[in-house]
């Protein structure tokens, strides 16, 4: 315990100088603007601004990262409540009743429940991450290449479950993502695959392009093929911003449950704060007193969700710092920032750079309350900026990417890479493809695939000596059951759908004995 | 006739199962190793069986739903898409690579910006005109200047760099 407050208070030291500081406040400004604009999400700001971290040192960066992700998320809503707009898709679920508080003249009491709701959420979800990391990265450190190839490989199917669509597409995405990571040289055997001769391919496909193509670029593409229209936009006052009582009473409790519920669904890989956000609703809705005015402006219905979605962010946080290994596409891009400052991300991370760990929890901490403090009065300015027409945004956004890109290597083949998976992502979303499995498949792949080979160096060639030690049989069990539940819930309902023809009644002719 | 997005999944399919073909074919020219000493090309022949097999298994479904539904059918496409916009800033982005080298940064900038405000609004030539010349100059002094990005220079880039001392 003393430890943790001595680093949370050595954390704080670092992270409240000037330029920690600086950095904390473009996030949370860049993360607020990402959310307001629909289609340009944290994931697509994230992508974009990732080479550009080159400039500044790995604390910098991840302090830029959080504040992105986190105001992403405020940002999010305020679309939502005032012009029924989402600004990304963890924001779907505040659309329906926060828009209908805001036809009520109730907009400003949803957006200051929803502000209040996310700090409380950051706040409880860094707690659970500080407390939550340390453990986790402690017991990791017993881990052998078998339980990371067990992690690696669970993480991946619980992905496929919880991605949505179809499963054979994300199957297929993940496929791809490892199989565009074993491009280039084979670092245990030093040999090249599949790189046809090129000697700029025999590095491997950079991720960057990949997902500055894939999450920036389609972006751009999916937003250009709709037509242009202009927002009218809402103002609102200051002094709509207080909530009543009654207001308060309700939506506080309801935003403590979303914090924690939130932090836990977080902890799972998939698109987590949009999978918290949706399980926090129906839960309201069950527990509330008046279920009927869910969908008619119900104020625990944007409590829950929105504090919901911000702790999910935290949570997120705690396999990439403990285990090193991302289990959301946003996690991937803040990897990304480790990998591109030469850290290794792993259980090693937190005992090799405290001061990296704990400055950028101290920044969390401030960049929430900066989001606050900045978002409810800067309402109107924010959504002032969907007014910005498309096509002069898009261009600069395409422009941002490309400069991006080219600034890590200064290489052709990369910006050749970003224009062909910019319009392979766009393609594939149209036939339903999701794009988050390829992308993380990519970053974890050759962990998996270092683990598989060096587990089975270990085990003599056993593959039951991989998947039967204590941890990963373990595993491996609770990913099964991502499986095995929907289907025997499927089963169940089947027979239950028939029990009631039962009785009395002959199989064969349906008529009654 | 076929609805458009039905004939995108079959295209879709298709390139899948020739990305898994090659992938796996190639994948056999590298040493398998055996499952005490994995070679290089363990794990791309694994991968590679489980992608033939699942974009196999996507191409039967595609074509199946397909002919479930009727040739004569045609999907629902919703509202006109821009398909010029969607294809020129696609053009922009292939473009930009291809003559970064010899044009340098600004040029190759102001022309790539040009056509990408061309392709989003046509009709507002001197706007796209004005706007690309504002943005190449801006982005240059934001990133070479301000972010030490080291960008292709020419004498344009260098006249600019100095520009102010």
């Amino acid at each position: 315990m003393w430890e943790i407050g001595q680093g949370l208070l050595g954390g704080f030291a670092t992270a409240l100088t000037p330029l920690y500081l600086y950095y904390a406040l473009v996030g949370a400004i860049l993360g607020t603007i990402t959310g307001v604009l629909p289609g340009l999400g944290p994931l697509g700001a994230m992508a974009i601004l990732l080479s550009f971290t080159l400039t500044m040192d790995a604390t910098g960066a991840m302090i830029l990262f959080a504040g992105i992700y986190y105001g992403a998320m405020y940002g999010g809503s305020t679309t939502s409540i005032l012009l029924n707009i989402p600004g990304e898709a963890a924001s779907v679920v505040t659309c329906i009743d926060g828009y209908q508080m805001a036809q009520r003249g109730r907009g400003g009491a949803a957006l200051a429940v929803s502000a209040v709701g996310s700090f409380m959420a950051g706040t409880i979800s860094i707690i659970g991450l500080m407390f939550a990391a340390l453990f986790l990265a402690d017991v990791a450190l017993r881990f052998g290449p078998a339980e990371f190839f067990a992690i690696g490989v669970c993480g991946l199917i619980l992905l496929v479950r919880l991605t949505g669509g179809s499963l054979l597409q994300s199957l297929i995405m993940i496929l791809v993502g490892i199989a565009l990571a074993t491009v280039g040289v084979d670092f245990l055997s030093g040999i090249e695959r599949f790189t046809f001769g090129s000697v700029e391919l025999s590095q491997g496909i950079d991720f960057l392009p990949v997902a500055m193509g894939i999450f920036g670029i389609a972006e751009v593409l999916t937003t250009v093929e709709q037509k242009e229209f202009q927002q009218k936009v809402k103002k609102v006052r200051l002094r709509e911003l207080l909530p009543n009582q009654r207001e308060w009473k309700r939506s506080m409790p309801a935003a403590l449950r979303g914090s924690i519920l939130g932090f836990f669904i977080g902890l799972i890989p998939g698109p987590s704060p949009v999978i918290a956000t949706f399980v926090s609703y129906v839960s309201e809705k069950r527990l509330s007193k008046t279920p009927e005015e869910f969908g008619n402006g119900a104020i625990e219905a944007v409590a829950g969700p929105e504090a919901a979605n911000n702790s999910a962010v935290g949570g997120a946080y705690v396999p990439l710092f403990a285990l090193g290994i991302p289990f959301t596409p946003a996690m991937a891009m803040v990897l990304g920032v480790l990998m591109i400052h030469g850290l290794t991300p792993g259980p090693n991370l937190i005992k090799d750079k405290p001061d990296l760990f704990w400055t950028v929890i101290a920044s969390m901490y401030i960049g929430n309350f900066m989001l606050i403090v900045l978002n409810l009065p800067l309402i109107n300015l924010f959504v002032r900026i969907l007014q910005v027409p498309k096509h002069i945004l898009m261009p600069v956004i395409v422009l941002i990417c490309i400069i991006g890109v080219y600034s890590v290597n200064a290489s052709q083949l990369d910006l050749f890479m970003l224009a062909v998976f910019g319009f392979v992502g766009y393609f594939l979303r149209r036939v339903g493809f999701q794009a988050a499995p390829l992308i993380l498949a990519m970053v974890i792949g050759p962990m998996i695939e270092t683990s598989l080979r060096q587990a089975l160096n270990i085990s003599g060639g056993s593959l039951a000596g991989v998947t039967f030690r204590p941890i990963c049989l373990t595993l491996f069990i609770l990913a099964s059951f991502t499986f095995v539940i929907p289907l025997a819930v499927k089963l169940f309902k089947k027979t239950r759908r028939r029990k009631p023809e039962d009785p009395g009644k002959d199989r064969k002719t349906g008529m009654m004995e | 006739m076929e609805g458009r997005s039905r004939v995108n999944e079959k295209i879709t399919a298709a390139i899948l199962l020739a990305f898994s073909l090659l992938y796996f074919f190639k994948g056999l020219n590298l040493e398998v190793g055996v499952p005490k000493n994995p070679g290089p090309g363990f794990i791309p022949v694994i991968i590679g069986i489980l992608l033939v097999s699942c974009a196999g298994f996507y191409m039967v479904r595609v074509f199946r739903k397909a002919d479930l539904e009727g040739k004569g059918k045609r999907t629902s496409e919703g509202e006109k898409k821009n398909y010029a916009a969607i294809l020129g800033i696609t053009a922009c982005a292939i473009l930009f690579p291809l003559v970064l080298e010899t044009l340098k940064f600004l040029m190759t900038t102001f022309v790539v910006s040009f056509f990408m405000f061309l392709v989003l609004k046509p009709k507002k030539r001197a706007f796209a005109l004005f706007l690309a010349a504002g943005m190449s100059v801006s982005s240059f002094l934001i990133f070479s200047r301000l972010l030490g990005v080291a960008l292709p220079m020419g004498f344009l880039e260098a006249f600019f760099f100095h520009l102010g001392g």
